[in-house]
């Protein structure tokens, strides 16, 4: 085959591309369209007036709701719990999935059951989820403390969410707990495409296993681990469930999405509250294009 | 054959005709269908509800919503103008949020006179004039004690006041129960009510008839209240793991033989407290008067209602379910089946003369003492400030902030919440 | 593939520490769940429970049910529905999303049309919004064209939900593939849909049950959506109905633990049955 046969058959399906393109993106268009981006043009329309339903009328207000977040001292308390969780799980999800995508991927026929093992966490519903770690937690008959005492390290019981650092650390791993096998299953679907050969070749010419995996294995998976990356991001910002039912409302350990839950939900400033989940919304798009940008090949175009 | 079908028909239809013009007289909402959104104790029996249509022809479709989430399911409806069911969910707490937002149908002047006559806490649902729910669930605080731990550190009376409870307290963990009161301490909302409780004991209110808070000179009630509480955690009376843990937590520590006072107790626990399946402690729990400063015992009601949504469908029908249900027979069965505490006071003393409601001399003594917590109605801005309540003694509690301090951001939550 | 004993080791080890990792709170769960309720709040610190019980398992599966010791209407009927509810949503879901993802995400991936890039970034951009953001206009939406409590509506709404992530990860891993075999199958003739279905798609296998994977947990564990679009036990699933064993004075720990232990049989069969799939396209294509 001659390279001028291929341009000249590429150039013959060129014009039909744009045709199927466009047919099997449609019913996708009009998906998000009309589910996601039409209601978010109207919750942002929402917060830029003040609606609240004990209060008549909703007059526009602009940026109001805006400049107020701002100067919240409770908002403040609640983007640097947040951020500590973005950051700490972000990183262990990261560190710990690829670790597990590894492990699943070096595995024979017992794969099927450590796979089934590795997704139980998120298999359980939330609300079990957040008891058992409760349970765990709990000073006087929990199971850290049981241990942590059997294994004669503590004295006594300890109240572990008495202090603010050791609060978010242990609801941070609830939350890690629970999402880390999403970030094992992308990376393990970018592992899986990683072709052999490139392994063989590579161990044929002497490369070592972390060469190996330095050249040839995180290259091909970038994509992937940008994927999960964003992934992990955006979650551990909506972080919700771990923090309410462990620790309830208290400032020490607020997250973002809790403060805007107290105020549409319980205090009925709702507008406000729909103020502070958009600037959420583009607080994790930021974070995420930080990786999405670094990672080659997944901005440019073919 | 065509002939003898169409009469078949024929007949079958007058058959139905019949009984249905004799029931539209008394069953004028018959073959309604109405919802009712009620949370898990709310939920009747299907013999109940089948009860109710026979009387009435309504069918009742009952759906059950958790607590945590029954607020914000409402909520989430009446903001979309979709009416959550034609019975709802009310509890004290949304009354003043709700009213002020125009959701609940006004029921003053449709239940009849003696029903409201005979239902306590009524008044804690009128805002502006409007009654816009009927409780049934009458929750109101009381004290519970493990009555055999008291006799073992040889306490023979139930204290009356604040000071005789340390006293009784103290002796508790001499006799040898490490931490003898269970309190609640986590930034839950059973903390704030906790708190609020122990306020009215030590003789006086949150806020004043104009919503200006009482609490903040160290001679105030509420103030000596949380002075009370932190020295209590302090002096090791209390579980240091309850910063940690919510009110139904707590109860936990009674049930399993390790507290002997529940300082915040629902009257409704009491059944809890003595199942044998549920409690190491079954029949040594009793209830007695919540103790108080001047020497009349006070409480206050937790009460959960019935509403009608402004925007339901079958409001006739419905309002024609809450008759139903405040009825004492009704109430009674309701008890029998789900545990909720009748709000009528002929039912409630049916059941004491029953000897079926335990404790029941102490509780129809507790009932006339129960107030509302906000005799002005409860204010749309309570649940922020209870918020910020709660967050503030459970910092105190872990001594991040002293009494005083505590105070303070309390009242600086309570301007906030106010202002807003 | 010959492994060093060292690697096997290792593998060993990681195996272990995963395995404790995921299950140990697990296995705590159904302690919990074989528990009776008095020994659920023990003061002290056991391994085992003291006494066995089934009865949780009992009042789930069973005809009657223990409420306040007094016996009551079963919860078997709410649970069994709630479970089929999860079923039929979550497996929608992940059908519709997977299906869509297939086919999109290869348009997006090798075919060029105008608008290509904007359109992907912006779909794939709203894995960022927060469900609450959105969700009072969608119900207003859907209350308007009656899809409220209906299955039809709750899986629209999680497809849309799930969509972005499983089509990013599916345009990933087409891309990932070397393009020299769609190149030869062009050449011979054949068209662009037949290449991506006959050709494309069984090497991009992995993506495509990892994608399955993905949609069906995700939609298994929500709970805000259904909260708000499955108020009736018609199209409520586990994960709400689950925190109603909660009552007002007593929170059901054995029930509630119990109930989540049967909660991941489903999805735990459904991966251990898409696993023999998961293998590499390309190692099975390879041997040409």
């Amino acid at each position: 085959m001659t390279a001028l046969t291929l341009t000249r058959r590429r150039a013959q399906i060129g014009g039909k591309d744009a045709g199927l393109g466009l047919l099997l993106a449609l019913p996708i268009i009009i998906l998000m369209g009309s589910l996601v981006f039409w209601p978010l043009i109207l919750t942002f329309w929402d917060s830029l007036h003040r609606v609240d339903p004990m209060r008549f009328g909703t007059p526009f207000v602009g940026l109001r709701n805006y400049l107020n977040l701002f100067s919240d001292s409770d908002v403040r308390a609640a983007t640097i719990n947040t951020l500590t969780y973005v950051v700490v799980a972000v990183v262990v999800e990261t560190l710990g999935g690829i670790a597990a995508a590894l492990l699943l991927n070096a595995m024979g026929p017992a794969r099927k059951w450590m796979l089934a093992a590795v997704i139980l966490p998120w298999a359980l519903p939330p609300v079990v989820n957040s008891i058992i770690w409760l349970w765990i937690y709990n000073p006087s008959y929990g199971v850290l403390n049981g241990v942590l005492h059997m294994l004669g390290l503590i004295s006594h019981n300890h109240v572990w969410f008495n202090d603010r650092w050791t609060a978010l650390f242990l609801i941070a791993l609830v939350h890690i707990w629970r999402m880390l096998p999403i970030t094992a299953v992308i990376v393990l679907a970018g592992l899986q495409s990683v072709p052999q050969e490139l392994y063989e070749a590579a161990r044929m010419d002497g490369a070592g296993a972390f060469s190996r995996f330095g050249w040839i294995t995180l290259p091909l998976v970038a994509p992937s681990l940008a994927i999960a990356m964003t992934q992990s991001t955006v979650l551990a910002f909506n972080l919700f469930d771990e923090a309410w039912i462990l620790n309830g409302s208290s400032g020490d350990t607020r997250t973002l999405l809790i403060q805007v839950y107290m105020s549409a939900f319980q205090d009925l400033h709702f507008s406000y509250g729909m103020a502070l989940s958009v600037l959420v919304m583009f607080a994790s798009l930021a974070v995420s294009l930080i990786y999405v940008l670094r990672i080659p090949g997944e901005t440019v175009s073919e | 054959m065509k002939l003898r079908a169409t009469l078949l028909a024929f007949s079958v239809l007058c058959s139905f005709a019949v009984p249905a013009a004799h029931a539209a007289g008394d069953q004028p909402y018959a073959g309604q269908t109405i919802t009712v959104l009620l949370p898990p104790w709310g939920t009747l029996p299907k013999a109940m509800t089948d009860a109710f249509k026979a009387k009435t022809g309504i069918t009742v479709d009952m759906q059950t919503q958790g607590w945590d989430q029954i607020h914000a399911k409402i909520l989430t409806a009446m903001i979309a103008n979709n009416p959550p069911a034609d019975v709802s969910e009310v509890d004290w707490s949304w009354v003043g949020q709700f009213g002020a937002a125009g959701w609940f149908e006004p029921l003053q002047g449709k239940v009849p006179a003696p029903v409201v006559q005979d239902i306590a806490s009524d008044k804690i649902f009128t805002i502006d004039g409007k009654l816009i729910a009927m409780p049934y669930n009458n929750d109101f605080r009381v004290l519970i004690v493990n009555k055999a731990m008291f006799d073992k550190a040889g306490i023979t009376q139930m204290p009356t006041t604040m000071d005789e409870l340390w006293a009784d307290a103290v002796a508790l963990k001499k006799s040898g129960v490490t931490y003898p009161i269970a309190l609640p301490l986590s930034a839950n909302e059973g903390t704030s009510t906790a708190w609020y409780l122990l306020t009215k004991a030590f003789g006086g209110d949150l806020f004043d008839a104009s919503m200006k808070p009482e609490f903040t000179t160290p001679d105030s009630a509420g103030y000596k209240a949380l002075d009370w509480i932190v020295k209590a955690a302090k002096a090791g009376l209390i579980d240091p793991a309850s910063t940690g843990l919510t009110d139904v937590q707590v109860q936990a520590f009674l049930s399993g033989g390790q507290a002997a006072i529940d300082l915040a107790g629902w009257a409704g626990n009491l059944t809890v407290y003595n199942d044998p399946s549920k409690s190491k402690v079954a029949g040594h729990v009793v209830a007695a008067l919540m103790p108080s400063a001047t020497g009349h015992s006070r409480s206050f009601g937790l009460p959960e209602a019935l509403g009608i949504p402004a925007n339901a469908k079958h409001k006739g029908a419905a309002l024609a379910f809450i008759d139903w249900w405040m009825q004492p027979a009704v109430q009674i069965e309701a008890y029998k089946a789900l545990g909720d505490l009748p709000t009528s006071t002929a039912a409630l003393s049916d059941l004491s003369k029953e000897g079926k409601l335990p404790s029941g001399d102490v509780l129809l003594k507790q009932i006339p003492t129960v107030e509302p917590l906000f005799a002005q109605g409860t204010p749309e801005w309570y649940p922020q400030f209870s918020a910020g309540v709660s967050s503030a003694i459970n910092q105190a509690a872990k001594g991040q902030l002293t009494v005083a301090q505590a105070i303070a951001q309390i009242a600086a939550q309570a301007k906030k919440a106010q202002s807003q | 593939m010959t492994q060093k004993p060292l690697q096997r080791w290792a593998i060993r080890v990681g195996t272990l520490i995963l395995l404790a990792w995921s299950l140990l709170p697990i296995l705590w769960a159904l302690r919990s769940s074989l528990t009776r309720p008095v020994d659920l709040t023990a003061a002290k610190f056991s391994v085992l429970p003291p006494v066995f019980t089934l009865q949780h398992y009992a009042n789930l599966l069973g005809a009657v049910s223990a409420f306040r010791g007094t016996v009551t209407q079963s919860v078997w009927p709410q649970f069994s529905r709630a479970l089929l509810n999860s079923m039929v949503t979550s497996g929608a879901a992940t059908i519709v999303t997977v299906f869509a993802a297939a086919l999109g995400g290869y348009a997006f991936a090798r075919l060029r049309f105008p608008g290509r890039d904007t359109i992907f970034g912006l779909v794939v951009a709203t894995l960022a919004i927060p469900a609450y953001t959105v969700m009072i206009p969608l119900y207003r939406m859907m209350v308007s064209v009656h899809w409220v409590d209906t299955y039809l509506g709750v899986t629209l709404v999680y497809v849309s939900a799930f969509l972005p992530l499983a089509l990013w990860l599916m345009r990933s891993v087409y891309r990932g593939l070397p393009i020299s075999l769609e190149e030869a199958a062009w050449i011979d003739g054949a068209g662009r849909l037949h290449t991506l279905l006959r050709i494309v798609m069984p090497m991009a296998a992995p993506g495509l049950i990892a994608a399955a994977i993905l949609t069906f947990l995700t939609a298994w564990g929500q709970f805000l959506i259904p909260l708000v679009f499955s108020p009736t036990l018609a199209t409520k699933p586990l994960t709400v109905l689950i925190p109603e064993f909660v009552s007002k004075n007593y929170i059901d720990y054995g029930l509630m633990n119990a109930a989540g232990v049967l909660a991941i049989i489903p999805p735990l069969l459904l991966v251990v049955f898409l696993n023999r799939y998961l293998i590499s396209g390309l190692t099975a294509g390879s041997g040409k």
